[in-house]
């Protein structure tokens, strides 16, 4: 079936055209996104079970963004009555210039920015999906997902906790200025199992996730995760500490998709270049990794939960080849940073929701795939470690430094695993120095959906990563 | 429509409910150096719902929560209760009972909401900061919100507060023979404190000139590890995520009130209390988020667990009623002068990647961005390499300065010293 379209945004959209025009009277360049989407998240473990219909992109708002003299502002409101656009249009015209007045009077000028082109286009999209949240059997839902958390604490004595989480949101949006008229509806889903374990004192926990541009039909599936959360956990509780130092490493999909992210995906994000807050800029054309690497970014990259069909400014998706064979190529820019750095946006410019600001940021992130075996890259190793599960990373594009919190790590030694595990494990070390070394990858590639996206500390988004088994080198502590 | 939301959910029938309406009227400016990127109103109202369903025996309770729309008509909030109501009633926890209204003690003066002045005072004190041809502003971004939330529940609660909440984020630059670096900052207060971040921003400006003639941090193994900055935060949030119900029920911390969190202290003895008021805070608040009244309490006295905090579902299963959330935490108990704890060999840790401790396995993370190298005869600036060890060690070996400092809703010691963290290079 089709993800319908907002009922709402049908209903509010010749009122929202009205509110451009008038206010077209007094701009240079007049935009709304409109958003109705809705959500369904439930959380079972033993001691707190929860149904929400809130996800984190459960959203109904509308933000009319404005420019004039080289200069934009935005107003967001949760409140649009259709049938008071004239006196919606003057409330934010008394508001942005009460704005101006203390701009004005502590001399403040803009960075002067160029019109943002408005080419005509009209787009009307809906996703496939099976199900839909608003509708769909939570009931059966709950009971899936009590069984999988019973399932988990009848695993092992030392289970303290199981939970089983999933949520689906049903995204519509809407874009309109004088010449454009963009409507996208399409469903996206997400489980999660994590299972936390105690012994002697310590505790540890493991999970397994599963995402994909589909409804909660995608949750029949997360029962499968539940053994690897359970056997990640496990491992944990008996895991060593590595000795630091620098090793060959292998890096599982996972693991690949968080350095992809961390190390040029925020690396490429050209609002950074704007502020020369991004080594990138003086990068392009050079070499920023081996032949091995080749990076692709953008909502037409894979189908998972950013797979959209436009951003959040109008501009439709895209698929970028930022690093082709250890070169980088481009980066992925938001509309104003395009028109700032005099080149062209690439559907990247996103918002937290519609009550929040546009920054270049993430689709799906992912390095191509090659031609290695998994056992010939293990193989290969002297001394090093399979370095499997994420659980956090921060960018540096100003100085290339990486870091990724990864779950464990699996020692190998002259080209065997030896069964031994360490946990946790801090990898750092300097971008083009770690993908410099890559030196093989697998023919297999995985992306991951489950996990969010923060500009800096703030502006959380949906992303998603990945890619093949990669060995290169690394600082593990 | 809140009125309208209220009426319905007092007519549904639902066991108990609670419902919070949340307005803001926020302003928010961009700039790259101190040129307008962009100027932003935010007028948004929030509506949440929360149904709760006891089973037809009286065994389990359950409950469903959503958003509603400020556009919702009478018919769309009506239907949005039938299915939070239903979709409780198949959610099986544990039974327990909403807050009891019970009256918080009234704070002395009312903060100011007026955005317009709290932004214009963060403004001129950012066009006033002394930069310098090597040392400036890359990029600054302010949101000022005055926030009115109001809390109605089944139970009787019927609270409402006014609160300015504001946020600064930072970007400074050094430079020196054409390198250049860059040093992030989050400020958040309720209102501007121009003073205050003058002096914090002149003191990361002199970080980013240091920051421009590091060395790699060496790899010192077992080294004493200094923290002097806000990263000492999450470390003491430590404590007090350990101290929560949300926890103990769980059986993820394992703190029992009464007894010492250490088998023994080689350090310091810590006392964490929760404070109804700190100086701009911008989490001053007489009530948390469920209703009850915030009040100045000691969770942690001398290492010994005296009170858990949190919210109502998990104290309710530990059987105590008058838990909340805390909004404000003081941390004191350091016994040492600033001379004792810079004394001997150990690296000052200042400036991280991103630093985190993880309350509940106790691990904690940290790439070094800069650090000072006391060697106990000569300072070296260092970055690179990371800091890493577990809470559950350094709990026993913590030691803090007498004197403190406050971030935001923190009050935490100015010097925190943990013995033998594991610093590998960089």
């Amino acid at each position: 079936m089709k993800a319908p379209f907002s009922a709402y945004l049908r209903a509010i959209k010749p009122a929202l055209k009205r509110l451009v025009e008038l206010l077209g009277r007094d701009y240079d360049y007049v935009s709304v996104l409109a958003t109705d989407s809705k959500g369904l998240a439930v959380r079972i473990s033993q001691r707190a079970r929860s149904v929400s219909s809130e996800t984190m992109t459960t959203e109904r708002g509308v933000v009319v963004r404005l420019g004039k003299d080289g200069q934009y502002r935005e107003f967001a409101l949760s409140d649009f009555d259709p049938d008071q656009v004239e006196e919606t249009a003057a409330r934010i015209r008394a508001e942005l210039a009460s704005q101006q007045t203390l701009l004005d009077t502590l001399g403040v000028k803009p960075y002067a920015t160029g019109a943002l082109p408005d080419e005509p286009l009209t787009l009307f999209v809906e996703k496939e999906t099976e199900t839909l949240p608003e509708t769909a059997d939570v009931k059966a839902l709950v009971e899936k997902l009590t069984a999988i958390s019973d399932r988990g604490m009848a695993a092992d004595e030392h289970m303290l906790e199981c939970m089983a989480n999933a949520q689906s949101t049903h995204i519509s949006k809407l874009f309109l200025t004088a010449n454009r008229d963009l409507s996208q509806s399409y469903v996206y889903s997400e489980g999660v199992v994590v299972t936390v374990m105690g012994k002697d004192g310590q505790v540890q926990n493991g999970y397994a996730g599963i995402s994909g541009l589909c409804g909660p039909e995608l949750f029949d599936q997360l029962a499968e995760k539940l053994d690897k959360a359970i056997a990640q956990a496990r491992e944990l509780l008996s895991a060593g500490r590595i000795e630091p130092g620098e090793y060959e490493i292998i890096t599982s999909p996972e693991v690949s998709g968080l350095i992809a992210h961390e190390a040029f995906g925020h690396g490429v994000e050209m609002d950074m270049f704007v502020k020369n807050r991004a080594l990138g800029r003086d990068y392009i054309g050079k070499r920023v990794g081996s032949d091995l690497v080749t990076m692709h970014e953008g909502a037409l990259c894979a189908e998972d939960v950013t797979s959209y069909a436009f951003d959040d400014e109008g501009t439709l998706a895209g698929d970028v080849t930022e690093i082709d064979r250890g070169i980088l190529k481009t980066g992925i820019c938001d509309a104003l940073s395009a028109l700032r750095l005099g080149t062209v946006p690439t559907g990247n410019g996103k918002r937290e929701n519609y009550a929040h600001k546009v920054y270049t940021r993430m689709t799906n992130t992912i390095f191509d795939s090659g031609e290695d075996k998994l056992e010939d890259m293990i193989a290969s190793v002297k001394h090093g470690y399979l370095l499997e599960g994420m659980e956090s990373g921060m960018e540096d594009p100003k100085h290339w430094g990486i870091q990724c919190i990864i779950k464990m790590g699996r020692e190998i030694v002259d080209g065997k695993l030896t069964g031994k595990v360490v946990a946790p494990i801090i990898m750092t070390g300097y971008v083009p120095e770690l993908l410099g070394n890559v030196t093989m990858r697998s023919r297999d590639r995985e992306v991951f959906g489950t996990g969010g996206c923060g500009k800096g500390y703030k502006e959380w988004v949906k992303v998603s990563d990945g890619g093949p088994y990669l060995k290169t080198k690394a600082r593990l502590g | 429509m809140f009125e309208t939301v209220l009426e319905l959910l007092k007519a549904s029938g639902v066991h108990a409910w609670e419902a919070i309406d949340v307005k803001e009227r926020g302003w928010e400016f961009y700039f790259i150096r101190h040129a307008l990127d962009q100027n932003r109103v935010r007028d948004i109202e929030t509506i949440t719902l929360k149904v709760y369903q006891l089973s037809d025996d009286g065994e389990s309770m359950g409950s469903a929560e959503a958003e509603l729309s400020p556009t919702a008509d009478e018919a769309e909030a009506r239907a949005l209760i039938e299915s939070l109501a239903y979709r409780a009633s198949l959610v099986k926890d544990k039974p327990y009972t909403l807050h009891a209204p019970r009256a918080a003690e009234p704070t002395a003066a009312a903060p100011s909401l007026d955005v317009a002045a709290i932004a214009g005072d963060f403004l001129k004190a950012m066009r006033a900061l002394p930069e310098t041809a090597t040392e400036d502003i890359n990029s600054y971004e302010l949101f000022v919100s005055a926030k009115t939330r109001r809390l109605v529940t089944s139970a009787g609660i019927d609270v409402e507060e006014s609160f300015p909440d504001s946020m600064l984020e930072v970007v400074v630059n050094a430079r020196h023979d054409g390198h250049e670096i860059e040093l992030y900052r989050n400020y958040k207060s309720g209102s501007c404190d121009a003073a205050a971040l003058a002096r914090d921003l002149a003191k990361t400006m002199r970080y980013g000139k240091d920051r421009l003639h590091t060395t790699a941090t060496p790899n010192l193994g077992k080294t004493d590890v200094l923290f002097s900055s806000s990263a000492a935060v999450d470390i003491y949030r430590y404590f007090v995520t350990r101290l929560d119900t949300a926890m103990v029920a769980r059986r993820l911390s394992d703190w029992a009130l009464g007894q010492s969190v250490a088998d023994h202290f080689d350090g310091d003895k810590l006392t964490v209390e929760t404070l109804r008021t700190l100086p701009n805070s911008s989490h001053n608040r007489l009530y948390d988020g469920e209703g009850a009244p915030i009040r100045d309490l000691v969770l942690l006295r001398e290492g010994v667990a005296e009170h858990y905090i949190g919210g109502r579902k998990f104290s309710a299963y530990l059987g105590l009623d008058d838990c909340f959330v805390p909004t404000n935490l003081a941390v004191s108990g350091g016994t040492h002068s600033e001379a004792e704890l810079r004394s001997g060999a150990y690296l000052e840790a200042v400036e991280f990647s991103d630093f985190q401790v993880d309350a509940m396995t106790g691990d904690i993370f940290g790439e070094i961005r800069l650090g000072y190298w006391h060697d106990g005869e000569t300072v070296t600036p260092v970055s690179g390499g990371s800091v890493s060890g577990s809470m559950h060690d350094f709990v026993k070996a913590l030691y803090a300065s007498r004197e403190t400092v406050q971030y935001n809703n923190w009050r935490i010691p100015a010097l925190t010293l943990l013995k033998g963290v594991t610093v590998t290079g960089g």
